[in-house]
């Protein structure tokens, strides 16, 4: 495999953790995190820092650095999983422009605008591909759980769930926690990878991306929404690709505006690439379609 | 606080105030919040920059050509982006993506064709300060006040005292049933997106003369959202209240804490009031309804 294929599929895999993330917190429960590039930005950032300032070694940093990330979704998540869900959405944007502020602001520590440098280049191949792969089969476990559909169900309505008996608080700060846990450690992954981050890539365009990612590929399947992501991020890297590289967004937002209008559930609807191996399961979506 | 402080607040909090109700118009009638507002603010600000403010022409024909392409774009955003899924009554997740997209779509646009670049529009006063006793206060600064006082006015007028004001408002109240009343609610969601980014093309060229013109301006729009948050999402009169009190401590943190940290003690502030009155000030819907 050349070097080219290997760069592209790593930097995809990165990308697959974050938006397996992103699937939990959208696809399954609802929930709009328009700062979730932020605690990517924390994991890149806490770990490199550890690693280049502190000499720190590379596990430990990573784990402190989600730790962290977790600890800040926890506090902002606090006052917001109780209401409306705008709210998540309006107080994760502001979140991320408070951490872009910080980051451009603790020059010191973080080199402020003009990026951190030097973080030595530890992420391989191989642990991104085994990281994406064990962050998909633990969302699929997760969709799967007593959480998973919990999530589902205060989806499609809150106060039904709620009556239901389903504590709708305590299951959307937990979606929201498993997604802050994987964004943050696809950020000290980047933040391994290329070795150098800077502000300006983790600003509410990224977490957009991820959302129209999920949405592209469908919003209520795991293998749509990894399919999604996969091939919005192939394709502007692919050498033919990126003369056009400047239209790039506009031509993601253009996709997924005929999406929302002409098939809102998205390329692959509600299917599964598990569903292949249980007919039962075919024929239950085949009936969630319908009634939809 | 100083009377110097004061003044700046409420300057900053009149642009706020404006980027708070063209989002709490939008959110009191489709009852979602629109992301894609910020760009929207961006992209009208830009069409008055390059048709308007370069060849040398004043202020108010800039503000006029601004409103009218954030009115253009935000009725283009409506048709494509919400019209079918408001007919559809799809979830409201549907609003939030089409609205990130319509964002994505116009930033994405304004960084094609202006690059990652900065523009400052010309100085449309002779006089860059007034001094009155020991204060210094700019007229853009003043000059925006009073403009954005103005239109406040205009549209508070419009919305209380006018059939139109009236049908909007009771559309917002339940679509449905203004519906069966005779209201053509598909053309007062047009409208109120019209009125929305009209406010929003006037915020988005004060936010520029103010800050300079950049293809992520929009990201200011932040300021607006907080201001709802703590105003009470969809209430206007509220809004307006939470962005000059927002203009206010923004100022004062300025003060005391410097640049950078100032923007993270306001979204702490925010926090903090969420966890104790999340109503909002003015008090409004905060949990999901059925």
């Amino acid at each position: 495999m050349s070097a080219l294929w290997t760069n592209i599929l790593t930097q995809i895999c990165i990308t697959l953790i974050a938006v397996a993330g992103v699937y939990v917190l959208t696809g399954l429960t609802g929930m709009f995190s328009l700062g979730q590039a932020a605690f990517m930005a924390v994991g890149a950032y806490v770990s490199g820092i550890l690693v280049v300032k502190f000499h720190w070694s590379l596990w430990p940093a990573i784990l402190v650095s989600v730790l962290l990330a977790v600890l800040l979704g926890f506090i902002i998540g606090f006052p917001v999983v109780r209401l409306r869900r705008d709210y998540i959405s309006l107080v994760t944007l502001g979140f991320g422009e408070s951490i872009a502020a910080l980051l451009n602001r603790m020059t010191k520590l973080t080199g402020g605008a003009s990026g951190f440098i030097g973080i030595p280049r530890k992420t391989t191949f191989l642990l991104a591909v085994l990281s994406a792969v064990i962050a998909i089969v633990l969302v699929a476990f997760f969709k799967r759980s007593k959480y998973g559909r919990q999530c589902v169900a205060l989806r499609g309505d809150e106060l039904a769930a709620k009556a239901m008996g389903i504590n709708v608080t305590r299951i959307k700060m937990i979606a929201f926690l498993l997604s802050v846990a994987l964004t943050s450690y696809a950020g000290a992954l980047y933040a391994f990878y290329m070795s150098y981050v800077e502000p300006g890539s983790f600003g509410w365009k990224k977490s957009a991306d991820w959302v129209i990612m999920v949405f592209f590929g469908g919003v209520n399947s795991l293998t749509g929404s990894t399919l999604g992501a996969f091939i919005l991020t192939a394709l502007p890297q692919l050498p033919f690709m990126r003369a056009l590289q400047s239209y790039r967004y506009v031509v993601y937002a253009v996709l997924v505006l005929l999406i929302i209008n002409f098939k809102p559930s998205g390329l692959l609807g509600e299917w599964e690439l598990t569903d292949l191996f249980r007919k039962k399961n075919k024929k239950r979506a085949a009936d969630s379609e319908e009634v939809q | 606080m100083s009377l110097q402080i004061i003044i700046n607040g409420i300057a900053t909090g009149s642009i706020y105030a404006l980027i708070a109700t063209g989002f709490a118009l939008i959110f009191n009638v489709l009852k979602f919040s629109n992301f894609s507002h910020g760009a929207t603010m961006t992209a009208a600000a830009f069409v008055a920059y390059f048709l308007v403010a370069v060849k040398g022409m004043g202020l108010v024909p800039t503000l006029l050509v601004a409103a009218f392409s954030g009115g253009l774009i935000a009725l283009f955003g409506e048709l494509v982006g919400f019209r079918r899924i408001t007919l559809n009554h799809s979830s409201s997740t549907y609003f939030f993506v089409s609205s990130i997209t319509l964002g994505t779509l116009y930033e994405g646009l304004v960084t094609v064709k202006a690059g990652a670049n900065f523009f400052s529009f010309p100085q449309f006063f002779t006089n860059p300060t007034i001094r009155a006793g020991g204060l210094v206060i700019s007229t853009s600064d003043a000059a925006m006040f009073l403009i954005s006082l103005v239109v406040l006015i205009v549209l508070a007028f419009v919305i209380q005292k006018t059939r139109l004001g009236r049908a909007l408002r009771a559309a917002s109240f339940d679509r449905d049933t203004a519906q069966l009343m005779g209201i053509d609610s598909t053309r007062i969601i047009q409208i109120t997106f019209v009125i929305s980014g009209m406010l929003a093309g006037i915020a988005g060229t004060f936010l520029g003369i103010k800050y300079t013109l950049y293809p992520t301006l929009g990201s200011l729009v932040v300021k607006g959202f907080i201001a709802s948050v703590i105003g009470g999402l969809g209430s206007l009169p509220g809004a307006i209240i939470g962005a000059v009190l927002l203009g206010l401590l923004e100022t004062l943190f300025l003060v005391l804490f410097g640049s950078g940290y100032s923007t993270i003690a306001t979204f702490g502030m925010m926090l903090l009031f969420l966890l104790i009155r999340p109503q909002g000030i003015a008090g409004s819907n905060i949990q999901e309804k059925a």
